[in-house]
């Protein structure tokens, strides 16, 4: 008697409708709530609307204005850049660092959980607690200087300073939540290929530089690339904390996106600067991605 | 009974039947910021309220989400049947349709009873779009306190006096930080700190702000110029920079803000015993012929409501007085402190507080010229804080700023006049 074989057919065909049905939930809410969006946030761009009234075909018009004549549009652009920057090339090796002095110190769970609070608590609320640390006047931080007779910088009316100040809050909310990722890299390294770099002589740096960090390098690209799409869209500790100000110097794309939509009521102009923010994200992020990949190999 | 009224509402949106004719029956809706709190007395009216079966209910919106608010009730044609709407909001309402022109008798109503100023602010094209509910002017409030220890027994009543007394009360710490302002401008999110004040001096010198058309703008002129120097000599001078906000008056470290009547409240709490002594609120000391600035709350009936005659008559019911004394809207008004320009309401609630007496006058005497209502008013003004905050710290010189802000604004108009 011939043995039997199993019949091998193509995979989708066993299951007929089935798998769209079980897709179906899914593919649904990806149309609604992702897809239908983005495609009317991309033809409001090519329009002018007031929500109050109906919308007007108006061409390139709208790029065409923030990219050649709003010069307000790039100087927030040049903002974002900077917030963006610094959250990540401060950020990210601070998360890093972190992560590497718990990973050997004694309570590193409490350690890391008191590090993650900050993500814990409502960005508004952070906002305003670092507005009574920061404030110029009568804030604690330049309190306790004037105190010992310095005279504290002006963190929230200096442009360059209240910069410094929305980044480093930044920095101070969103660490936790980068350490732990690293943490997780940090424990996934196997115990016996330090052990084994401890044999052939390399010392605490080399062992960091050449076994440590080629291996978490995948955890070290996600956070750098995610760090880096936060800072570009992120504004709402930026809108409770300075307002954008003082003058316009902590303004960044998508807050002034955000205001000229919902202050401005100007849906179709603001619509065409998001998709110019996302561009830049989406092609930038792209280059990053591709040069830590480079370097990987 | 939710279930059901959750039923129709799903039908009608999928027979695309606008929902107020789903809710013809239901209570006439009135969209208002205060909170219920703060909105009691009206509130009681609308409990009471009966005409012809037509009842009233209240709903409360947030003043920062208010018109964001109305612009997605409206899209859900979920929207109220009347609104408080803020007068600069107005102009961008009208010209979309989304207020409904009021009876002839409401119009009447407002031009007889409400001042001129405040007739102003809510008119717009020459049409009365509602009936004014809260009022706000510009004043000048002193601290006594401060000014008494400073040598002084009454408030400026020249600039150049202001100044004076001013740059005398201004105390710094051992660092240079101001411990003691001897004035400051607020720090308001909408850039109204700056512009408000600066809108008082503009028509103290004589100018408004646009042409009558709103198709220019003036303010390239030496009169805006003037306004701004002078805002800008007070930084100058070191007796106020923008680390200083006017919303800490009640602490008691500044001793001169231009403000507006609505922060009595707070100051009252914060002098507390010594308020009446120690708080005055005096003519903005620029030139005999001073002006100020004045905006208003209007009540205003959607076009979309399928009731709109019975919502004008629910407005008109709020704010007519009563046999026993103000209006609804006139006896909530006066609890929280607010003012109304409602002459009738204004003569039943009898004498004002030493506090709000100057600001009333300002409004009877034709001093509070009102706020302009223009297209994009707000986006305007946010342009406009932005230049004076740059003038004001010392990044530009008024005269370039006003010229450069002039074009910018000007763009805008163009756009819509």
């Amino acid at each position: 008697m011939r043995p039997r074989t199993p019949r091998v057919v193509d995979g989708p065909a066993v299951g007929g409708w089935a798998p769209w049905l079980f897709l179906a939930p899914l593919l649904v809410f990806a149309f609604v709530f992702f897809l239908l969006p983005l495609g009317f946030s991309v033809w409001l761009s090519f329009t002018r609307w007031n929500p109050l009234g109906a919308p007007s075909w108006v061409g390139l018009r709208q790029f065409e204005y923030l990219l050649t004549r709003d010069d307000t549009f790039w100087r927030t652009v040049v903002n974002t850049f900077v917030f963006a920057f610094g959250f990540v090339a401060i950020g990210v090796p601070l998360a890093l660092l972190l992560a590497f002095a718990f990973s050997r110190a004694r309570g590193k769970a409490i350690w890391r959980q008191i590090y993650y609070l900050p993500q814990l608590t409502n960005i508004v609320a952070i906002a305003y607690l670092w507005q009574f640390v920061l404030d110029d006047r009568d804030g604690l931080i330049n309190r306790a200087l004037g105190a010992i007779g310095l005279r504290g910088p002006d963190w929230l009316t200096d442009p360059t300073m209240a910069m410094v100040s929305v980044v480093l809050v930044m920095i101070w909310y969103d660490a936790g939540k980068n350490m732990l990722i690293f943490s997780a890299a940090l424990d996934g390294v196997d115990r016996a290929i330090y052990d084994a770099a401890t044999l052939d002589g390399a010392g605490a740096w080399r062992t960091l530089r050449s076994v440590t960090l080629p291996i978490i390098r995948p955890a070290f690209t996600f956070v750098t690339i995610t760090s880096f799409i936060t800072g570009m869209g992120f504004f709402s500790l930026i809108l409770a904390m300075t307002g954008g100000g003082p003058r316009g110097a902590t303004e960044v794309t998508a807050l002034y996106t955000y205001r000229m939509a919902f202050e401005d009521l100007r849906m179709g102009r603001a619509s065409a600067g998001a998709l110019i923010l996302f561009a830049i994200i989406g092609a930038l992020s792209l280059l990053q991605f591709r040069a830590l990949r480079e370097r990987s190999r | 009974m939710l279930h059901q009224r959750m039923a129709a509402l799903a039908c009608g949106l999928a027979l695309g039947t606008p929902v107020a004719a789903i809710a013809q029956d239901g209570p006439l809706t009135v969209a208002m910021h205060y909170t219920q709190e703060q909105a009691a007395p009206l509130l009681a009216c609308l409990d009471a309220y009966e005409a012809d079966g037509v009842t009233a209910e209240y709903q409360q919106i947030s003043y920062r989400d208010y018109l964001q608010t109305v612009l997605t009730g409206r899209l859900g044609g979920q929207s109220p049947d009347i609104y408080n709407v803020y007068s600069i909001w107005a102009a961008q309402m009208v010209d979309n349709g989304v207020l409904d022109a009021p009876p002839v008798a409401v119009s009447k109503l407002v031009s007889e009873t409400y001042s001129a100023g405040t007739v102003d602010a809510v008119t717009i094209d020459g049409t009365v779009w509602g009936v004014p509910t809260e009022v706000s002017a510009y004043m000048l409030v002193s601290n006594m306190a401060l000014l008494r220890e400073a040598g002084y027994d009454a408030p400026p009543a020249t600039w150049e006096e202001l100044r004076e007394i001013a740059r005398t009360v201004t105390a710094r710490n051992e660092q240079g930080r101001i411990e003691t302002a001897g004035f400051a401008f607020a720090d308001s999110s909408s850039g109204a700190g700056f512009v408000h004040p600066f809108y008082a001096l503009l028509y103290s010198e004589g100018a408004r702000p646009y042409s009558d058309d709103f198709s220019e703008a003036n303010l390239d002129g030496p009169e805006a110029e003037a306004a701004l120097e002078r805002m800008a000599e007070l930084v100058g001078d070191g007796i106020t920079d923008l680390s200083v906000d006017a919303y800490d008056f009640p602490a008691g470290g500044i001793g001169m803000m231009i403000m507006a009547n609505w922060l009595e409240s707070e100051i009252r709490a914060g002098f507390g015993d010594s308020f009446e002594e120690d708080v005055v609120v005096s003519p903005i000391p620029a030139g005999a012929d001073w002006r100020t600035l004045q905006y208003a709350f209007f009540m205003g009936v959607d076009s979309n409501s399928d009731r709109k005659e019975a919502a004008w008559d629910l407005v008109r019911h709020l704010n007519a007085p009563r046999e026993d004394g103000p209006s609804c809207m006139g006896e909530m008004l006066s609890g929280l402190g607010a003012l109304t320009a409602n002459t009738a309401d204004n003569a039943a609630m009898g004498e004002p507080d030493a506090f709000t007496a100057p600001y009333l006058a300002a409004l009877e005497e034709g001093r509070a010229v009102s706020q302009p209502n223009v297209m994009q008013a707000a986006e305007i003004e946010g342009m406009m804080a932005q230049t004076f905050e740059r003038v004001l710290a010392g990044d530009a010189e008024a005269g370039p700023a006003l010229e450069s802000l002039d074009g910018e604004v000007e763009d805008i108009l163009f756009e819509f006049y």
